[in-house]
């Protein structure tokens, strides 16, 4: 069945609230209204208000509250209407719930989910990539997915792990991405990266809806003879060290995208990984290629500025094969 | 009811907690459970003396000392544990302190002294399978959960025998199988919600438990003291929120806290009752506690209980309080939990002999001294163990719902309704 990156979302959250009694969702508007980008649209007639909750405007006690219904053996969803927000419960996720298996040996099985990213004139506090602070936080796992069929597969294998996970959706993504997707179960594993386009002269690792800009500059590349190799991370925490390391060694050179700002950006921890890992296979520098260390601007000829694009791709791809 | 009408809707549990209709007239009243025998009546003001500034008390503090009130529900063994816990609780901090001075405690101490009647009777109100979240006066809870002194002389001396195997500190444990204990986190409030969350997934497990967390007068000015219990309030959850007002928060005093009189106040706005009982009488805090868990299993919602008192030693134990003006001091230390619970126990209700009260006391210091023997000569965790833990492993733990397993109701599946509709950001 051909389903949009939302659809598919909801069908994984649905499928898993069907298979599982223990899961529920909580979050603000996500009943009757279904969710600011209606992600949960007729849950409530399914499944009813006691596992489809309507929170005040209080991020904190919505963490909060799913972790304290983890405790008890539920699996929460909890949905944040913008990823903007969750510095409002930052102490919640990264002090009681992230540190909780680690300080007292209690597991808290519950997602945060809900929509980061720019490309669509939200501005300054509706187009955010806010991840880089959550993978900085050990006890979090945080997963970027860019394709319909890994948003669902990533949101059951995130339902289902014993831990925390902060699930990043793109929102430029939601509708404008669709794919067949199997009528069968079917998980995408946490920490697993996917080679989205292979390629033995350049290697883009990226995430989220960097893949695209990554897939459409490497086909203009293609066409002047660079074959780019595109790594879709899919997982940016844990990070898959062997799948960075591999790409790197086949093709020796790298650049790393990401919609993120750069500074303290994921980039700077993978080309730390490629150090690590990699660093006898390297033919040039590791290119960073980022948003602006700025706020996401609000008007489109600013936003569009800010955020990297195909023609930086090309650009960059170009200049490190000079090496 | 004819053969095709349609059935009436009907309201959902979420949804059902009906608030009372408007009355007329342009005032309104609400109504403050009070519990206490005495009021005190003092104010505390900053005063320039000299080159320095400092606090000073003004008001009645030569007032009789009240009697502990008869418990509604307590019976006499009943009365005699609990001041056992308090006893407890109270010696073990003594022999913190002692530690603490023969260099055997990593950082700092911090006590519960005059609050032990608070932390020991409000756990005792609650059942084994219900849950707690503690703050860090709270040892005595944790005491009356089933945790004994040594897993705490542990915790404050970072020995791999402690709850937390070496990895945090004082009262910051909890244990989710047997005791039901949330472990608390340095910022304040935060367990509020969490706990709110332990009554909604027992609640989607189809049982209605009291749950009870504490707050400061310090603590309750977070934001998420508010987001935590106005959510257990909306959602009817059974939240028993003890607001231990020890008139200090560090080093500033509660009149600079907060403007309302009473902290009991607040519940008013949450649309939830508001309780205030002497936190120096163990009875009046059972039973405050009692209905307010009684309430709670019976699916009416949170209850916001302040219990008055002081904080009798400084923040932790590097602090000698010396902001505190001596008469403060001089007036708590007349009301003292376990002095005056003693003399209601051995000389009012005769409930305990003297004799009895010397063994209790007896077996007290014994069980101190085998787990402080115990807790001093365990080991310390070695290096390596500052690794590893970080995530739940799938062997680690096996998750399933503690109440039982959730009741699911289901109407039709429905196709996305508004696939289409108008949405924010497209």
């Amino acid at each position: 069945m051909q389903l949009t990156y939302l659809e598919a979302i909801r069908q994984g959250i649905w499928e898993e609230m069907e298979r599982d009694s223990t899961v529920f969702c909580i979050g603000e508007d996500i009943g009757i209204y279904g969710g600011a980008f209606k992600v949960t649209d007729g849950f409530i007639d399914r499944f009813g208000p006691e596992r489809v909750i309507d929170t005040p405007i209080a991020e904190s006690a919505i963490v909060g509250a799913a972790f304290g219904a983890a405790l008890t053996g539920m699996r929460p969803v909890a949905e944040f209407q913008f990823m903007d927000f969750i510095g409002c419960a930052f102490n919640q996720i990264t002090n009681m719930v992230a540190k909780a298996h680690y300080r007292w040996g209690a597991p808290a099985p519950l997602v945060i989910r809900g929509p980061s990213g720019g490309n669509v004139h939200g501005g300054p506090f509706h187009s955010q990539n806010p991840e880089a602070y959550f993978v900085h936080t050990p006890g979090l796992k945080v997963v970027c997915p860019a394709t319909a069929y890994d948003a669902k597969g990533l949101m059951k294998a995130a339902i289902r792990d014993n831990n925390p996970v902060i699930f990043f959706e793109h929102k430029y993504l939601y509708r404008r991405i669709k794919e067949d997707i199997p009528a069968e179960d079917y998980i995408v594993p946490l920490g697993k990266a996917r080679v989205a386009r292979s390629g033995r002269d350049l290697s883009i690792i990226t995430y989220a809806a960097m893949v695209y800009v990554a897939l459409d500059a490497a086909e203009q590349l293609s066409k002047e003879g660079i074959e780019v190799e595109v790594l879709d991370l899919r997982t940016v925490s844990p990070l898959d060290r062997e799948a960075i390391a591999e790409t790197v060694r086949r093709t020796n050179k790298v650049m790393v995208v990401h919609e993120d700002v750069r500074t303290g950006g994921l980039a700077g921890e993978i080309s730390a990984i490629i150090n690590e890992e990699a660093f006898e296979s390297l033919d040039g520098p590791i290119v960073r290629l980022t948003a602006l260390d700025t706020p996401v601007p609000f008007s489109p000829p600013q936003e569009e500025f800010f955020l990297p694009k195909v023609s930086d791709v090309v650009r960059e791809g170009k200049k490190l094969m000079t090496y | 009811m004819a053969k095709n009408a349609k059935p009436k809707p009907k309201a959902t549990n979420a949804s059902s907690n009906h608030r009372p209709a408007p009355k007329a007239g342009s005032t309104r009243t609400y109504t403050i459970l009070d519990y206490r025998l005495e009021k005190p009546t003092f104010e505390l003001r900053q005063v320039r003396d000299g080159d320095a500034v400092r606090y000073e008390v003004s008001g009645t503090l030569n007032g009789a000392v009240p009697p502990i009130r008869d418990s509604k529900y307590l019976n006499k063994q009943q009365c005699i544990e609990i001041y056992r816990w308090m006893l407890l609780n109270r010696k073990m901090e003594t022999a913190l302190e002692n530690l603490y001075k023969q260099g055997k405690v990593v950082g700092g101490v911090y006590f519960g002294l005059g609050q032990e009647a608070c932390s020991c009777a409000s756990a005792y109100a609650l059942k084994s399978d219900e849950w707690l979240g503690p703050m860090i006066r709270n040892q005595g809870s944790l005491l009356v959960r089933g945790f004994s002194p040594r897993d705490i002389m542990m915790q404050y001396m970072a020995k791999a025998g402690s709850p937390t195997k070496g990895r945090d500190a004082s009262s910051h444990f909890g244990d989710i199988q047997h005791k039901h204990v949330v472990a608390p986190i340095s910022t304040l409030g935060d367990l509020i919600p969490v706990l709110a969350g332990v009554a909604l997934g027992a609640r989607l497990q189809g049982k209605n438990i009291a749950v009870m967390t504490y707050i400061g007068d310090g603590g309750q000015s977070t934001g998420v003291t508010y987001e935590g219990l106005n959510f257990a309030a909306v959602q009817n959850l059974g939240l028993v929120l003890f607001v231990e007002n020890n008139l200090w928060g560090y080093s500033t005093p509660a009149d600079m806290q907060f403007r309302v009189e009473d902290l009991a106040e607040r519940a008013i706005a949450y649309g939830i009752p508001g309780v205030i009982v002497d936190g120096t009488d163990a009875c009046q805090v059972y039973d405050a506690a009692h209905e307010a868990c009684e309430r709670a299993r019976r699916g009416e919602g949170p209850t916001l209980i302040e219990a008055k008192m002081m904080r009798m030693k400084g923040h932790a134990i590097h602090d000698a309080a010396e902001y505190v003006p001596k008469p403060l001091f001089e007036y708590w230390k007349k009301r003292d939990p376990i002095a005056r619970f003693e003399n209601y126990l051995v000389n009012g209700k005769k409930w305990l002999s003297r004799a009895d009260h010397e063994k209790l006391i007896a077996e007290v210091d014994a069980q101190l001294e085998a787990d402080r023997e115990f807790a001093v000569a365990s080991p310390l965790p070695a290096p390596e163990t500052a690794a590893g833990g970080t995530y739940c492993d799938p062997e680690c733990h096996e998750i399933k719902p503690i109440f039982g397993v959730p009741k699911v109701r289901t109407g039709k599946p429905s196709p996305a309704r508004r696939a289409g509709a108008a949405v924010h950001l497209k």
